[in-house]
């Protein structure tokens, strides 16, 4: 009788005394772990219930447990992701504070080549005797100029994709390659030489895709532009047109010399020049224009790259087919 | 100084530009009258009534925009070329919305510069309110209504792209000018780019096909070889 009446009352008290350590435990750790409390409470509830229910006791006390223990298998689950998001927080952070860092010694870099040679030119145009060597400082200090304003026209461009809607409106891909190839025909690189624009006979028409035409044109114009710079008279350069129902694929294609491979990863960061690129003129922003203007579109642009046979480059574009019934709405 | 030289008023903070556009623009032809603040390029027009003002948008005490507003307030409707330095196409609308004449994009080319002073002035009814400053623009039975962002053509709404709508208020804004493509460019677009001459041409072709215009015998836009477009058709402004 003993031991039963000591039963009882371990089954009538131990939930309470149960909750009564979980409060204090909560009030403990409640303002450095506010999750904790709300799903301890439960526990808490679940020991109270058991409490008023004599008749199921033990089974009360099990349940009571059981839901604190999922609750706190739950909460730690909780924690675990909370940390690690703000792990992932933190790198984005220091991400984008050592992107910065590298943007603006890239920078300081694109703008110190001009820079020293407009003031030599400056210094030539007052220090020399005849008109041709003055004539040549003029030119010089020209070209100067038109460097630093290429690669400011570039930074303006890109920070004014970021800023301004594009224009949503149904594009006719073919016509828009076509238009590419025609307005390369003035690139010096282009003379004598011929871009193979391979576009399919079916589906006819070809799907449209809703975007802003005059930024796509400007995105693939600067891959065509880069694939005559970079290859020569007897190299191929082409763009393909594919489609596969969801998503249409233009690749611009060339025969060149192909990206170093420690430069494939990093060629489409903003000033990035790869170690063939040096030389070579430009503002160091098209690509990351590129990348940015299809990041707009909703696609993704990737680049293969091999620098021994069959050597070549091929930079994929993937930009979503226009879905029926589309109203064509400008985005502003 | 000959009595008749046109005075421009120019107003720019930055002393290496003030000083070397000065001399430049006194070389070819005109007077100038430089200041570097906007307050007191409101005092000097008002003083001096000059033909042109030209504008830096930042400036200390008053900024150009803030100059423009209130000499349009004050009814002074002297022609005004903004210079701007930010190149985002808010800034662009602002500066017509504000009743600018034109406008450049810092970095400019002088010649460039003078070529704007030299078209302003030449479409500048002196004392009147420029079409730059009316928000409805008609000609013939075409109407844009520039707040609304709607063009009609014999009453009816003209679909355009919002970028063939931004050429049509530009040329419609410089009418029987001839207008190069990189001009077009730079004022709608916001950049030059490459492949950008032939973007306009894209786009003409979408404006032109919307009102009905046959470049062979064209009653609103005509195509000049080699240089760029002109609106022909007689503009009038209101509000």
């Amino acid at each position: 009788m003993l031991k039963r009446s000591w039963v009882n009352l371990l089954l009538v008290f131990l939930p309470l005394l149960a909750g009564v350590v979980e409060f204090v435990l909560i009030n403990i750790w409640a303002q450095a772990l506010p999750p904790f409390m709300v799903t301890a409470d439960f526990g808490v509830f679940a020991f109270v219930f058991g409490m008023t229910i004599r008749n199921l006791g033990i089974v009360a006390l099990l349940m009571g447990l059981f839901i604190t223990g999922l609750l706190l298998i739950y909460y730690n689950r909780a924690i675990r992701r909370q940390e690690q998001t703000q792990l992932q927080v933190e790198e984005a952070k220091r991400d984008a504070e050592q992107g910065r860092r590298r943007f603006l010694r890239r920078l300081d870099h694109e703008i110190k080549n001009p820079l020293t040679g407009l003031r030599a030119a400056l210094v030539n145009m007052q220090e020399v005797h005849t008109n041709a060597d003055r004539q040549r400082a003029v030119e010089n200090a020209g070209y100067a100029v038109e460097r630093l304003t290429r690669l400011l026209t570039d930074l303006r461009k890109l920070s004014d994709l970021g800023e301004r809607p594009i224009e949503l409106w149904q594009v006719d891909v073919p016509d828009l390659l076509q238009d590419v190839v025609d307005a390369a025909h003035v690139l010096p690189a282009y003379e004598g030489r011929e871009v193979n624009l391979l576009i399919p006979k079916i589906p006819s028409p070809f799907p449209m895709i809703t975007g802003d035409r005059d930024l796509l044109v400007l995105a693939i114009y600067n891959l065509v532009e880069n694939a005559l710079k970079f290859t020569c008279e007897t190299d191929s350069v082409e763009i393909r047109l594919l489609e596969d129902g969801r998503a249409i694929l233009i690749e611009v294609a060339d025969s060149g010399n192909g990206i170093p491979a420690e430069d494939v990863s990093k060629i489409f960061e903003e000033l990035y020049r790869g170690s063939n690129a040096r030389s070579t003129e430009g503002s160091g922003l098209g690509l990351a224009l590129v990348h940015r203007i299809i990041a707009l579109h909703g696609g993704r642009i990737d680049v293969r790259s091999s620098q021994e046979e069959p050597r070549g480059t091929v930079f994929t574009i993937r930009l979503p087919v226009t879905k029926k019934g589309f109203a064509l709405r400008p985005s502003n | 100084m000959s009595s008749n030289r046109s005075t421009l008023l120019l107003a720019d903070d930055d002393p290496t530009i003030a000083d070397s556009l000065a001399p430049f623009l006194e070389r070819a032809g005109f007077h100038v009258l430089v200041v570097s603040d906007g307050m007191s390029a409101l005092e000097k027009a008002q003083a001096h009534h000059p033909e042109l003002i030209i504008l830096d948008v930042l400036m200390p005490r008053m900024d150009g925009r803030e100059t423009l507003r209130r000499l349009r307030k004050a009814k002074i409707w002297t022609p005004t070329i903004l210079l701007t330095q930010v190149g985002e196409a808010s800034e662009r609308a602002l500066a017509l919305e504000e009743g600018a004449d034109d406008y450049l994009n810092k970095p400019f080319d002088p010649h460039e510069l003078l070529a704007r002073i030299r078209a302003v002035l030449r479409r500048a009814r002196p004392g009147e309110r420029s079409l730059s400053a009316a928000w409805l623009l008609t000609a013939s039975d075409l109407a844009l209504d520039r707040r609304a962002r709607r063009a009609t053509l014999s009453g009816k709404t003209v679909e355009l792209t919002p970028k063939a709508l931004a050429v049509l208020e530009y040329l419609m804004t410089h009418p029987d000018e001839a207008v190069t493509r990189e001009r077009l460019l730079e004022a709608v677009w916001g950049w030059e780019y490459p492949a950008g001459t032939r973007t306009v041409d894209t786009r003409m072709a979408e404006l032109r096909r919307a009102l009905n215009d046959d470049p062979a015998e064209a009653r609103f836009i005509e195509t000049i070889p080699g240089e760029g477009y002109r609106f022909i058709a007689p503009v009038h402004g209101e509000g």
